[in-house]
């Protein structure tokens, strides 16, 4: 094997890759990646067996084809550290990868590029095409709520649904939950059900831009694969139930708050300061007219604050992690947001006014 | 208002106890732990210390440095029952006491009106009625705070008393080094020492803010422990944070199977410790978090949790995917295995208590 490419060419594609790649590796393969030339095209892969990510660089001169893998951590700080517009020629030399650039030479360690594992295909998938910038709101306005290393290990993802003309993308960690929905025609008959594991969603979520070019999503029964530009991204699938979401929405609400947005959380941000540093909580106090924040912690330190809402609703005290709160107003984008509430024990609902359909909702603390 | 903390201090509480009951044990080098030969050592007498040895070493490396130890197994029901004569001891002075293991407290007796009010006399008063009625020993500090009182009850060990009075903390402190300091361990005292800090003295001269920056919120306390403040109240109670098990094998355990089965029986030891002190996972009692713990033979210790906010308790098969990943693809002997469950820092009261959605 042995091609030239530019330092950037290279670079790029390598820096999502080698994110990919954990660092902790129990197969010394996988601290790899892959690289495969053929005639006119290098493609590099990495895995931690649970996501994949392969890309395809045409933007090369190939004298020779071949494949072997190589350290993916040492390979992209070498990349990074070359001079600009470098160019970088590579040769596999006996079981060393030569890696040269001007004056500069590596030498690099390599492993046969048939220890490398890859994912199988499912059989029984369908696939939809939508926009780069569609999914990533969906999923980047959703994800926060996952949980993390829960042992209810569904939990541990996001939920996306998939009606005839709806994806819809769910996540909680029990204590709060969020909702995303994107209206899109799918032609699907039954509706389905997969849970995309946190690590694949985070990477997603870096992968996908704000543009108007396409992803293409392929959905079997154990993977979720989406492609998009050079990129194809593979997801394992996480096996489970995920609970009843619907059952948790708060239902019949009679106190409606309408608050500015940026107020809010500037006031939450503020006041949380000085809540207790692991629990988070801040009590809420609502009165017709106004928002009142409050919090305190062990070392008998006080915050105080107080904004006009439109409220004219019965007195409530409420508790609430504030950076549950703060998470959400991160999210929504309508300057104004609806905060729906029945009591101090209840669930709140959080939505936007304007037009998406996104919904949010927070467990209260016990005050 | 300035207050009055007292730190007390069993002088190697578990050594004393059996050197009072037997004797004979008197002068001798004698350390409490697993007689097993596979154990650690929990306490041992001064005797002992000379040798080098210490709490928390393997038995196997005390009996190294001093062949002749004496070497006793733990008796924690009658440990326990001379902590509980202490603590009432404590309590007659004020009812500010705030235990922080069987054989150590902070007592706050700024409003204690007993010997006209002189916490020194207090502390006297304490080692005296110790040492006449349980038969043992502590050393006492006494300074305006819980921090200076802890550092003072150390510096005339065994057997002293140490009053760091008002006028005499920014003495006190200047010289002390900041490994005396609450909180700094090993490795923050060697980021200390390569930021050129070795006293407290040298410590003052950071502002709060370039601590904060390095240390993260532990720096504030560093900034305030070097002007000799702290000011933590004596809580009475302090809510219980976690409850686990552990065991030393005899032999190690050599595959991820006979851990596996090793761990059924902590469960169960975990159930029992849990069901004696009426925590049923409901309530005032819901459980925040699972853990494991596993040190391999080399000593390299790994622990690993995970959430756990159901209301019951778990079993074996809710450990297993801990255990499973702390022992990882490659087999190694494991030496000792240790599990339980942690609570949320403000259970108890149910104040800030999350609730859930399902």
């Amino acid at each position: 094997m042995k091609i030239r490419i530019s330092r950037e060419s290279l670079l790029e594609p390598l820096q999502p890759i080698a994110g990919v790649v954990e660092k902790k590796q129990t197969m010394p393969v996988l601290s790899n990646v892959l690289m495969a030339v053929d005639d006119d095209a290098l493609t590099l892969t990495g895995t931690n067996m649970e996501v994949e990510l392969v890309a395809t660089l045409t933007d090369l001169e190939v004298s020779q084809t071949g494949r072997v893998t190589v350290p993916a951590r040492k390979l992209v700080d070498i990349c990074r550290s070359l001079p600009e517009a470098a160019d970088v020629t590579l040769a596999l030399e006996g079981d060393r990868m030569k890696i040269s650039a001007g004056a500069s030479q590596f030498t690099l360690a390599t492993l046969p590029a048939d220890h490398f594992p890859n994912v199988e295909d499912d059989e029984d998938s369908f696939t939809l095409n939508l926009e780069q910038r569609e999914f990533h709101s969906l999923l980047s306005s959703t994800a926060f709520a996952m949980a993390q290393q829960d042992v209810r290990y569904y939990l541990n993802g996001l939920l996306l649904e998939i009606g005839d003309d709806n994806m819809r993308a769910v996540a909680t960690d029990g204590h709060r939950l969020a909702m995303g929905n994107l209206p899109t025609p799918t032609y699907l008959d039954t509706p389905r059900q997969i849970i995309v594991p946190r690590k694949g969603v985070q990477e997603l979520i870096r992968l996908l831009d704000d543009s108007e070019d396409p992803v293409a999503l392929t959905i079997g029964s154990s993977h979720i694969r989406a492609t998009l530009g050079a990129y194809t991204f593979t997801s394992k699938l996480i096996e489970g139930r995920f609970p009843d979401y619907n059952r948790v929405i708060p239902q019949g609400g009679d106190k409606t708050v309408i608050a500015d947005r940026e107020t809010l959380k500037s006031i939450l941000q503020r006041a949380g300061i000085l809540s207790h540093e692991n629990i988070r909580g801040v009590r809420l106090e609502l009165e017709p007219g106004q928002l009142h924040v409050y919090a305190n912690n062990p070392d008998q330190e006080q915050a105080e604050d107080t904004m006009s809402v439109a409220y004219d609703g019965e007195p409530l005290q409420i508790g609430f992690n504030v950076g549950y709160l703060i998470d959400v107003m991160n999210v929504i984008r309508e300057d104004q947001v609806r905060i729906v509430l029945s009591g101090s024990n209840a669930s709140a609902l959080i939505e936007s006014t304007g037009t998406d359909d996104n919904l949010y909702v927070v467990m209260p603390m016990r005050l | 208002m300035v207050r009055k903390i007292i730190h007390c201090d069993a002088d190697c509480f578990y050594a004393a106890v059996e050197i009072r009951d037997n004797p004979q044990l008197a002068g001798l080098p004698i350390a409490i732990g697993g007689t097993s030969g596979r154990g650690v050592v929990a306490t041992c007498s001064y005797e002992a210390r000379a040798f080098g040895v210490r709490s928390a070493m393997p038995v196997s490396e005390a009996l190294r440095l001093c062949p002749h130890l004496e070497l006793l197994s733990t008796d924690m029901p009658r440990y326990q029952a001379v902590s509980k004569q202490l603590m009432n001891i404590l309590r007659e002075f004020t009812h500010l006491v705030e235990p922080l293991s069987l054989d150590e407290a902070y007592l706050d007796v700024s409003g204690s009106e007993h010997y006209q009010g002189s916490a020194t006399l207090m502390a006297r008063a304490i080692r005296e009625r110790v040492r006449q009625e349980l038969g043992i020993t502590v050393s006492a500090g006494v300074a305006p705070n819980k921090f200076l009182a802890k550092v003072a009850s150390d510096w005339n060990k065994p057997d002293g008393l140490c009053v760091v009075a008002p006028e005499d903390v920014a003495d006190f402190v200047t010289d002390l080094p900041v490994e005396k300091l609450v909180g700094v361990g090993p490795r923050t005292a060697e980021r200390l020492h390569e930021l050129g800090i070795q006293t407290c003295e040298q410590l003052r001269e950071w502002s709060e803010m370039a601590l904060r920056e390095r240390f993260g919120r532990h720096g504030a306390r560093l900034f305030s422990m070097a002007r000799g403040e702290d000011d933590r109240p004596v809580a009475i109670s302090r809510p219980r944070k976690s409850i686990s098990v552990e065991t030393t094998y005899n032999r190690n355990l050599e595959t991820l199977a006979q851990c596996q089965s090793a761990l059924e029986g902590l469960v169960a030891d975990l159930h029992r410790r849990m069901g004696r002190k009426g925590i049923d996972g409901t309530g005032a009692t819901a459980m925040e978090k699972l853990f494991v713990k596993l040190r391999f033979a080399d000593f390299e210790t790994h622990t690993r949790e995970s959430l756990w906010r159901q209301p019951q308790l778990p079993g074996t098969g809710d450990f297993l995917p801990l255990l499973e990943t702390l022992y990882g693809d490659v087999p190694r002997p494991v030496r000792l295995l240790g599990l339980g469950v942690r609570f949320p820092v403000a259970s108890g009261r149910g104040a800030g208590y999350q609730l859930s959605l399902f």
